[in-house]
């Protein structure tokens, strides 16, 4: 019992930063603009808050620091893609090449010293109880965070006025247009709020989860794992999460599994989340070729399992909008 | 007489801006940027051996590039050829293993068609996974990066590990009649350097002159019409993913060849990801494709000699490679929406 | 609101879509705008909606200059409207799409909802996703929506496609009983004369572009399709048609359904022979368009059999159907039917392989000649004038076919580049290919088809030797008038 409590506060531990940035990711794609760059930026990110925690002595600088990267690195997405009308999918990857080269160059000093980490939380009342308590009780403030952010995202995109825009946004801009939603600002919002939670991903990387810095950090691959996940999440905060913290389990079991059996590679534990990956894509996008469709019309029971878990995309995702151009 | 003055504007916007992000990111780490540059750039052309070393960088880059034309013109996202470089290098490796004695000059010939066979496999998985499971080409071409680094990482530690001692060092070095022999000096052979442009010009050749390539770049700019003409877009790009990754994988197999003559884990040294870079700097033009894999390639191996003079990281070069790319789409982009709005792509 | 339409021109790039107009439109009343397709309709009323602005001339609302408008601001000044293909989020749900646009708490939104839905006794589901509505339910919600935001100008552009009569007769009482309230307008645009008969005061009718007559009742369906399509005698039937087709039967559809990706069409029993033309008339998105595609294969055959020379040919691969001699030609040229950058010799090369198979191909510089393109070899797709890339799409038809079929062949196409398609087109009907064309030009179809296939309200009504109908009786089957033997 004391052994699976403390596995599922290390998933919910180790998940806190890819929860983080799959949320996100699902924002800023469900405004419509895809941000490629994830994987660069939260090692930009990542770098930044050791750089800033270690200068200034104090870890939440760093951690602003990240989230400031984020923002910056969506923000040339925003510029280069939308309003410049370059393709999004060409600027995010020349960013998270750069970005990671840049966090390397940047992160040299910094590599493999003693980092600052943010602090650990007690929760009051509940670190006392008996299960919950250890799988909550103390962890980093940022994975609290992406805890609160999950309900809290779900209620935003679901329940209220502005979510609702945000959904017809991505849907359709130029419905939402012509209903007088500012589609532009919008978009550019949600993309730099998005980017914001990326680097804060990065911070959490950093800063507890992996502290410091070195080459490599840890958390490569990290981003491109937050992008299949938003597809496979269905573009829903609540099930994207779900998707992150099933990553972070293959992850915790992996090294369980590693001591257990020192006979298998560890290549295969570290590599094992990408193979999962292509899965979940695969299980999420196969409903829609031909050939599936054909099976599916002829097989009804085949039909409501794709059915259920076809993931479709918002309509307009990372697709050009010029409402001048119409008419 | 207009007409060239815009493309020298543009030119020159794109090389102010570069220079100065690239020294504004020098000076973030007390890095002296005009001798970081020299450094940079002597230590790709300073001296023969350098030089030597840049053409055998700009190889496979060049071998990528081209590679990358191919799938591009099809309209495809071909981030996965940097695990077909590394499928390559495994591949050449293992049909090597068997002969620690050496052999003569069809093993090595054999070991490079090996390589090709292996960067094509991993290539056509990658295209499968879109033409058949309709999973983006960027996230099968990057699940498939990684476990191609994974399967170099297992390989190398356990079933091909050196005896005795298993290191990041890599595999057993390759008997010395298996390597490819260099020129006088400059650790360049002419087998890699021949195979280098023999690779461009065919590339160029394909896709402009005969009818396959014409196919292609039809499939890349509408794949709906494509259909109609009866031209099987589908069939179309598992064929460009094979060739492209042949063509990667050859690359990878003259890594272990005619490079490092074993296995690294760093085998691939992010020539695929740069090839990428490299194609969209060159817009698809293939005849700056060579010149820039050369001046990439020169930053490449000048920044080696970063740690080593100035104490700073090598990736510099990554970074202004970056730079250079994304300011291009930045001019681009102000060009067309703010100067001359209403002009065609 | 009084509105004024001043002079209004409005192109599309060479294509003039509205042609001085000027018309002025009273509070109060239920107006008809009728015309054919590319009447200008739609363009007009676009305009007045804000979803787009005259090239030419000004459109007046109470006196004051509308210049520069929006949808939003449209709305925002009291004019709404319902479009065939609504603006709405097909993804989300039904109380959601009501409210979207003004902020407003859920439970006053559901509230305001069932309460308009009462009303009018629409049957709207909040909480079901917008995606299962059927067209008809999805123009209620519209409809509802626009009310709720309190229009004094309603649009409504085909209101009645696919919905029941009790809805219909529902949705009548509504127009009655808002027109009479003060400051209202409501423009009806419609094909189908029986309910403008029924619902409008005066009617409008629009002709390529222009204002051609205001009709007040009492109305008269002859008249009205007189003005719509004009006056033709009813002399002109096949005379440029080629020869009489041949009497075995080429293509055989026995009971043949097609799904498209918005509707079905079901239960089609045809034969067409070599040689033979058809015509298919109709108003766009009524079926033809669907038959066309599921005749060269590329849409799902759900039903019944499909036979081409003695072999079944449905639930075969589109190639297959290729090599059985069938060719599609798209009416949305560049987008579904060209490569952009590529030249017109390579869209040659790439059509016409040159290892003959028996087959003479043309060369570049042929096509260019005998379809008289005014391009180079090198000139890329994408710079070509519409007319041009309808020729160049013409020239790349294989040089033996057993059917073809054609999707608004001459679209864009002048008088006397009409006639050089045609001349093509009949050669190959000589040749024994049978070709199915659809078109929106009456005359055209009179002009060149042994037969016709008649769409309404997406089913085919009608299968009618040229020679035994007029323009006139089509033109009711097109407006769902019962044919008067």
């Amino acid at each position: 019992m004391e052994f699976l409590a403390l596995t599922l506060a290390g998933i919910v531990s180790t998940g806190a930063p890819l929860v983080l940035a799959t949320l996100g990711e699902t924002l800023t794609e469900r405004a419509g603009i895809i941000n490629l760059s994830l994987d660069g930026s939260i090692l930009l990110a990542a770098m930044a808050a050791v750089a800033v925690g270690l200068l200034s002595g104090n870890p939440w600088l760093g951690l602003g620091a990240s989230g400031l990267v984020g923002i910056l690195t969506a923000a040339l997405v925003a510029v280069l893609g939308p309003v410049l009308g370059r393709s999004q999918v060409a600027v995010g990857f020349i960013l998270t090449l750069l970005c990671r080269d840049l966090a390397y160059f940047l992160g040299h000093p910094f590599a493999r010293k003693l980092g600052p980490e943010l602090p650990v939380w007690s929760l009051p009342g509940i670190s006392a109880l008996p299960f919950l308590g250890v799988v909550f009780g103390r962890h980093s403030p940022v994975v609290y965070l992406s805890l609160v952010l999950i309900p809290l995202l779900w209620w935003w995109v679901f329940l209220t006025g502005p979510g609702l825009e945000l959904r017809a946004i991505g849907e359709k801009p130029q419905a939402a247009f012509a209903r007088g939603i500012r589609v532009h600002y919008l978009r550019i919002v949600y993309t730099l709020v998005g980017g914001a939670l990326v680097g804060l991903a990065g911070g959490a990387f950093s800063l507890a989860v992996k502290p410091g810095w070195g080459r490599p950090q840890g958390a490569e691959g990290a981003g491109w794992i937050a992008l299949a996940l938003v597809i496979f999440g269905g573009w829903h905060p609540v099930r994207a999460a779900l998707g992150a913290y099933l990553f972070a389990a293959l992850q915790v079991l992996g090294i369980t599994l590693q001591e257990h059996f020192p006979g298998l590679p560890a290549p295969l534990f570290q590599v094992s989340p990408f193979p999962v990956m292509i899965l979940t894509l695969l299980v999420v996008n196969m409903g829609r070729t031909g050939w599936v469709q054909d099976l599916a019309y002829r097989y009804p029971g085949l039909r409501r399992w794709v059915n259920r878990w076809q993931a479709t995309a918002p309509a307009a995702l990372g697709r050009d909008f010029q409402p001048e151009k119409e008419g | 007489m207009v007409s060239w003055t815009r493309p020298l504007a543009r030119i020159v916007t794109v090389l102010l801006l570069s220079f100065l992000v690239t020294t504004a990111v020098l000076v973030l780490v007390d890095a002296p940027p005009l001798r970081t540059l020299g450094i940079l750039l002597r230590g790709g052309f300073g001296s023969p051996a350098k030089i030597g070393q840049t053409f055998a960088v700009w190889v496979p880059l060049l071998l990528a590039s081209s590679a990358l034309l191919l799938t591009f013109a099809a309209g495809l996202w071909n981030i996965g050829i940097e695990g077909q470089i590394i499928l390559g290098a495994v591949f050449a490796t293992g049909f090597l293993r068997p002969f620690p004695e050496g052999g003569g000059v069809f093993l090595v010939a054999g070991a490079l068609a090996a390589g090709m066979v292996g960067g094509a496999l991993w290539a056509v998985t990658a295209g499968a996974l879109k033409t058949w499971g309709n999973v983006h080409e960027i996230f099968g071409g990057l699940g498939l990066n990684f476990v191609g680094l994974g399967l170099t990482l297992w390989l190398i530690f356990g079933p091909w590990r050196r005896p005795g001692v298993a290191s990041m060092s890599g595999t057993e070095p390759l008997h010395p009649s298996l390597w490819l022999r260099e020129m006088a000096g400059l650790s360049l052979s002419p087998v890699s350097l021949i195979a280098g442009v023999l690779a461009f010009g065919a590339m160029v050749l394909l896709l402009r002159r005969s009818r396959w390539g014409l196919t292609l770049r039809a499939v890349g700019q509408n794949p709906e019409a494509a259909l109609l003409f009866g031209l099987r877009p589908n069939r179309r790009i598992l064929e460009a993913m094979a060739v492209c990754g042949a063509l990667a994988g050859l690359a990878g197999a003259l890594q272990v060849v005619g490079v490092y003559h074993r296995l690294l884990p760093a085998i691939s040294s992010s020539y695929g990801y740069t090839a990428l870079l490299v194609t969209m700097l060159a817009a698809f033009r293939p005849q700056l494709i060579p010149p820039i894999c050369l001046f990439f390639a020169l930053l490449n191996v000048g920044s080696i000699q970063l740690p080593l003079q100035l104490k700073l990281d090598s990736s510099l070069s990554g970074v202004i490679q970056g730079v250079l790319v994304l300011a291009v789409f930045l001019v681009q982009g102000l060009e067309e929406r703010f100067l001359f709005p209403g002009r065609g792509r | 609101m009084l509105i004024e339409f001043q002079n209004i021109h409005k192109y599309y790039g060479a294509v003039q879509a509205n042609a001085g107009i000027d018309l002025t439109l009273e509070p109060g009343r239920i107006y008809g705008l009728l015309g054919e397709n590319g009447a200008g309709k739609s363009t007009l009323m676009r305009i007045l909606a804000g979803h787009s602005r005259p090239t030419q001339g000004r459109l007046l609302l109470n006196g004051k200059a509308a210049d520069g408008l929006t949808p939003a601001g449209a709305l925002g000044l009291g004019v709404g409207m319902l479009a065939q293909d609504p603006l709405d989020f097909p993804a989300l749900k039904v109380w959601e799409n009501f409210s979207l646009g003004k902020r407003r708490r859920r439970r006053e939104t559901l509230t305001r909802l069932r309460d308009l839905a009462d009303r009018f006794q629409f049957r709207l589901p909040p909480e079901e996703k917008v995606a299962e509505l059927t067209v008809g339910e999805r123009q209620q919600l519209e409809l509802l929506r626009l009310l709720d935001l309190g229009v004094k100008v309603l649009i409504l552009d085909e209101p009645t496609t696919g919905i029941s009569v009790t809805q219909k007769e529902a949705l009548f009482g509504t127009m009655r009983r808002l027109a009479t309230e003060p400051d209202r307008t409501i423009v009806f645009v419609s094909h189908k004369l029986s309910e403008v008969e029924e619902l409008c005061r005066e009617v409008i009718v629009l002709r390529r572009g222009r204002l051609v007559a205001r009709v007040p009742q009492p109305l008269r369906a002859q008249d009205l399709i007189a003005l719509m399509f004009g006056a033709e005698p009813d002399a002109v039937t096949g005379t440029e048609a080629g020869p009489q087709p041949q009497e075995q039967p080429l293509l055989n559809l026995d009971r043949l359904h097609l799904l498209g990706e918005k509707f079905a069409l079901g239960d089609l029993s045809l034969e067409i022979r070599p040689g033979e033309i058809l015509g298919l008339a109709g108003l766009e998105g009524n079926g033809q368009e669907l038959l066309l595609r599921g005749l060269a294969g590329l849409t799902r055959v759900v039903g019944g059999r499909l036979v081409l020379d003695g072999s079944e040919l449905q639930g075969r691969p589109y190639l297959a159907f290729r090599r059985a001699g069938i060719h599609f030609v798209p009416a949305a040229r560049l987008e579904a039917g060209l490569f952009p950058e590529l030249s017109l010799a390579d869209h040659v090369h790439l059509a016409l392989p040159r290892n003959g198979k028996g087959t003479a191909a043309l060369s570049p510089e042929e096509a260019i000649r005998r379809f008289h393109i005014q391009a180079e070899p090198s000139t890329p797709a994408r710079t070509l004038s519409g007319g041009n890339q309808q020729r160049l799409l013409l020239s790349l038809i294989p040089p033996r076919l057993r059917l073809l079929l054609l999707e608004h062949p001459t679209r864009g196409l002048d008088l006397g580049a009409t006639r050089q398609v045609w001349q093509h087109l009949v050669e190959r009907c000589r040749q024994g290919t049978a070709i199915l064309f659809s078109s929106a030009d009456l005359d055209e179809i009179f002009a060149y088809s042994h037969r016709l296939l008649v769409f309404y309200n997406r089913r085919l009504v009608a299968d009618l030797p040229a020679h035994s109908t007029s323009v006139e009786a089509v033109g009711r089957l097109m407006a769902g008038q019962e044919r008067t033997v």
